[in-house]
């Protein structure tokens, strides 16, 4: 009894003396309060470091970036009024806003610019992702404080999508503080300051009462809401029901056996976003029998009816991917949807063809004289995920039907890097998340078929390894999508990839909160208009 | 005499933290994957080159000969540097001093839980044996010992939070975020002190001592508080100290249902990160932790009973 006792007066002590930080916040303040996927919290809220969306979406509050994705899939301007390039795509010119500072109260001009690019792809930085973003930069000229010259080793046409999500840091606040401790001290133009950071806990912005809407998303001056706290909701079920409960205005990422609490009702609405990009694509591994076949790729496409897997799965709300690039993709091939229809019977005679055939009566075809590939050797495949099992659930028993023996298997996230050094897979789970077409190069030129590199297929074809290289190399926006349109009929007319679904980003919003925007990025959004009505 | 077995069981020390440490350090190495792979496979869009990637790991130390980073990290550890975060880029002690607060604090939570109600429930099941109320209590001591606690967080938060509304469902808001985690936490190690309070005090009841304490005429209430409960509690007291070891290291399904920053959650993270020095140093910290309330619980239990330091002595 006595540690009883002792222990509750040590307990009220710890109490007492504060412990974490506090959400609470000033009684009738527009407090927003949203609530995160516990597994998206950023490592470090410095975006220059952070390889991950969530951390540049919380700089995107406290600090514009030099242009805006906005909610059309145009880019619109940030912290840069104008830009352009030259012709090969080896120098992109900027002209910055004026009259524009800093929340340190120091000015945002061409310098801070150079001082970012240069900070992002400085050694000791360790930037992987956004220095990858930002490209070989070979020098930042300046020409006048309100115009900066980005001059680069080798044609960058991706300069746009890599400047949206750069924060504009200042660089007196950088310095100041350091590598080590500025991503807790985040110094911006944006309309929030970065008021606290609790790890595993929450982050605070509060309202920057000078910002002057330097952002075409902005309505003009200061933000409505008076402090924003981010949540990291560790347990789903919890952030499935907090804007249900009053405990956030905002759920992101809610998981979907949870949005019908949302969809219909009188105080809540449900907000769906799609991000552009491949979607929960399977990679085939072309290199051994019998995926080097293209009869048996084409035969899995053909077997996959993505509609009824999206209904069983998922009440329709998923998005249907019939190709490389998702249909919310401004690249998406319309050639896709028609490309590989949903034919068992077509499946089945192509399998047949190839000499795939069920004599033992057991319901899975056996080979006879498919070349390559022992004779009475089964038809199993192995269908490789980090998440998402339920899909290949659903492929597994539609490939049933066809004589197919699919095991799926579950792997994390080490195990599966693993898998893809030593190309060890049949089906590999990959997503890439981007607007630009630049990722079919990543993904299907066999010049990145390396360890480390993401071409993991194996298929080689010197058509397509040219087709995807002009991504890296045309900057105009119209003949990019063309040249990704010739890729991904060469990928299909390949059956390289069995395209799945692409996952919805839910959303619930609690009715009092006004003018909360999406970007055409369904992972981002904007908060420089929004309100919380009483 | 004390001290000097102090000083012993100090010295035993060493060797298990060196043992854990290697167990630590070749695990997390035998495991597959690669830190920096790791930090760059989710990422938006795979645009990292396998060159600027090997740069990574060379500058992080990755791609030392594993002695070399062994070394690297034990000989930082008995300086207090326990390296730095491959992912979190900050120094492994200051990430670890900045969740320990909220980790001790559930903790504490947890195991007042656990021993109010354990102790209450124990007692009262000895003074009652073979009533309902014995019967009663260790249905639920029982209970509490095989519930998993992330279905007993959930289904508190559930009835707590999301109908009552009394308790915020996450979080590390003040006093009331504390309440339902550490009674998640706590429950469980009650069911254990409830379960070993009842035997031994049931024990204790029985021996010669309490009849002479009755026969001297002794009120009842004195005679339970002075000769049985303080007999009977050595045993238990162990058990707290073993239990309050257990949540200091072990909080990590309760840190992630209830989102509370602390240690267990960290640890997690780490491992999916694949942060070796991040998992090492918390592993590293979690253990001596665990031996250091281990060791204060045989001291006390050696202030409480001289026979087992003169044991020490004898032996």
């Amino acid at each position: 009894m006595r540690i009883a006792l002792s222990s509750l007066v040590v307990l009220g002590a710890v109490i007492g003396c504060g412990g974490a930080g506090n959400d609470a916040g000033v009684p009738g303040e527009a407090h927003l309060i949203l609530a995160w996927d516990g597994s998206r919290e950023p490592a470090t809220l410095d975006g220059h470091v952070e390889p991950y969306q969530p951390g540049w979406l919380i700089d995107s509050f406290i600090a514009d970036p030099l242009v805006v994705l906005g909610p059309n899939g145009d880019y619109i301007a940030g912290l840069a009024l104008d830009w352009t390039s030259s012709e090969d795509a080896r120098t992109w010119t900027f002209t910055l806003r004026e009259g524009v500072s800093f929340q340190d109260g120091t000015p945002f001009d061409a310098a801070a610019v150079k001082y970012n690019v240069e900070r992002i792809l400085a050694p000791e930085t360790q930037s992987a992702e956004m220095a990858a973003h930002v490209g070989p930069v070979a020098r930042v000229e300046i020409l006048d404080d309100q115009r900066v010259v980005l001059h680069y080793e080798v044609p960058w046409v991706t300069v746009l999508d890599a400047f949206r999500r750069v924060p504009i840091w200042s660089p007196t606040a950088a310095e100041k503080w350091g590598l080590a401790e500025f991503h807790r001290h985040l110094i911006g133009t944006g309309p929030f300051l970065l008021d606290e950071w609790v790890p595993n806990d929450h982050v605070t912005l509060v309202k920057w009462s000078d910002y002057g809407g330097w952002n075409a998303i902005s309505r003009g001056g200061p933000a409505h809401l008076d402090r924003v706290t981010i949540r990291f909701i560790g347990e789903q079920a919890v952030l499935g029901n907090v804007v249900k409960t009053g405990d956030a205005h905002i759920a992101m990422n809610v998981p979907s056996t949870y949005i019908e609490d949302y969809r219909d009702s009188d105080d809540f609405r449900l907000i769906t976003g799609f991000q552009a990009g491949s979607g929960l694509s399977m990679t085939m591994n072309t290199r051994n029998p019998p995926l080097s076949h293209l009869e048996l790729r084409q035969a899995l496409l053909y077997g996959v009816n993505q509609e009824a897997i999206n209904e069983l799965l998922y009440d329709g709300n998923f998005l249907v991917t019939d190709g490389p690039l998702n249909e919310i993709h401004p690249c998406y091939w319309e050639g896709n949807a028609d490309y590989y229809p949903h034919d068992p019977d077509k499946a089945a005679a192509l399998l047949e063809g190839m000499g795939y055939v069920d004599r033992d009566g057991d319901g899975i075809r056996e080979a006879h004289g498919v070349d390559g590939v022992a004779d009475e050797a089964k038809l199993e495949l192995r269908w490789t995920v980090l998440h998402y099992s339920e899909i290949g659930e659903a492929v597994q028993s539609q490939w049933r039907d066809l004589g197919i023996d699919l095991n799926v298997e579950v792997i994390p996230g080490p195990v599966q890097l693993e898998r893809v050094n030593q190309r060890n897979f049949d089906l590999m789970y990959e997503r890439q998340r981007s607007p630009d077409p630049m990722l079919l190069d990543m993904v299907w030129n066999s010049a990145h078929d390396v360890v480390g590199g993401w071409a993991w297929g194996g298929f080689v074809d010197a058509e397509l390894d040219a087709t995807v290289g002009q991504l890296r190399t045309v900057a105009d926006p119209k003949t990019r999508c063309e040249i990704a349109k010739r890729a991904q009929k060469i990928i299909m007319d390949n059956a390289l990839m069995l395209p799945t679904l692409s996952e919805p980003i839910f959303y619930a919003v609690s009715n009092r909160v006004v003018d909360f925007e999406l970007s055409s990025e369904g992972q981002f959004f904007f908060l420089h208009n929004t309100r919380l009505e009483p | 005499m004390l001290l000097r077995y102090i000083a012993r069981r100090l010295a035993q020390l060493a060797p298990v933290l060196f043992l854990i440490s290697i167990i630590v350090f070749s695990i997390l190495h035998a495991l597959p994957g690669d830190p920096v792979q790791l930090m760059l496979a989710g990422a938006e869009s795979g645009s990292v080159t396998p060159e600027r990637q090997a740069e990574l790991r060379q500058m992080m130390g990755l791609d030392d000969p594993l002695y070399v980073q062994y070394f690297r990290f034990i000989g930082g550890a008995v300086t207090g540097d326990l390296g730095t975060s491959v992912r979190l880029r900050q120094p492994v002690s200051t990430l670890i001093l900045d969740r320990l607060g909220s980790t001790l604090l559930l903790s504490l939570g947890g195991i007042l839980v656990a021993v109010l109600l354990g102790l209450a429930t124990g007692i009262v099941a000895a003074l009652r044996q073979g009533s309902w109320v014995d019967t009663a209590s260790m249905v639920l001591a029982n209970i509490g010992v095989s519930v998993p606690l992330f279905w007993l967080g959930l289904v508190l938060i559930l009835v707590f939070s999301f109908e009552l509304g009394w308790f915020p469902p996450a979080g590390q808001q003040g006093l009331r975020s504390l309440v339902l985690p550490s009674l998640t936490l706590g429950l469980v190690s009650a069911g254990v002190i409830s379960r070993l309070t009842r035997s031994s005090l049931a024990q204790v009841l029985v021996e010669d001592y309490m009849r002479t304490a009755r026969a001297k005429g002794l009120p009842e209430h004195l005679i339970y508080i002075r000769h049985a409960l303080r007999n009977a509690l050595v045993p238990v007291l162990t058990i707290v100290g073993l239990q309050f070891g257990a949540m200091l290291s072990g909080a990590v399904v309760t840190e992630t249902v209830f989102s509370r920053p602390g240690l267990g959650r960290l640890v997690v993270q780490a491992i999916l990160w694949q942060d070796y020095p991040l998992v090492q140093g918390i592993v590293l910290f979690m253990a001596t932790s665990y031996v250091f309330v281990n060791l204060v619980v045989d001291v006390s239990y050696a202030w409480l009973d001289p026979r087992i330091r003169d044991g020490e002595r004898a032996a």
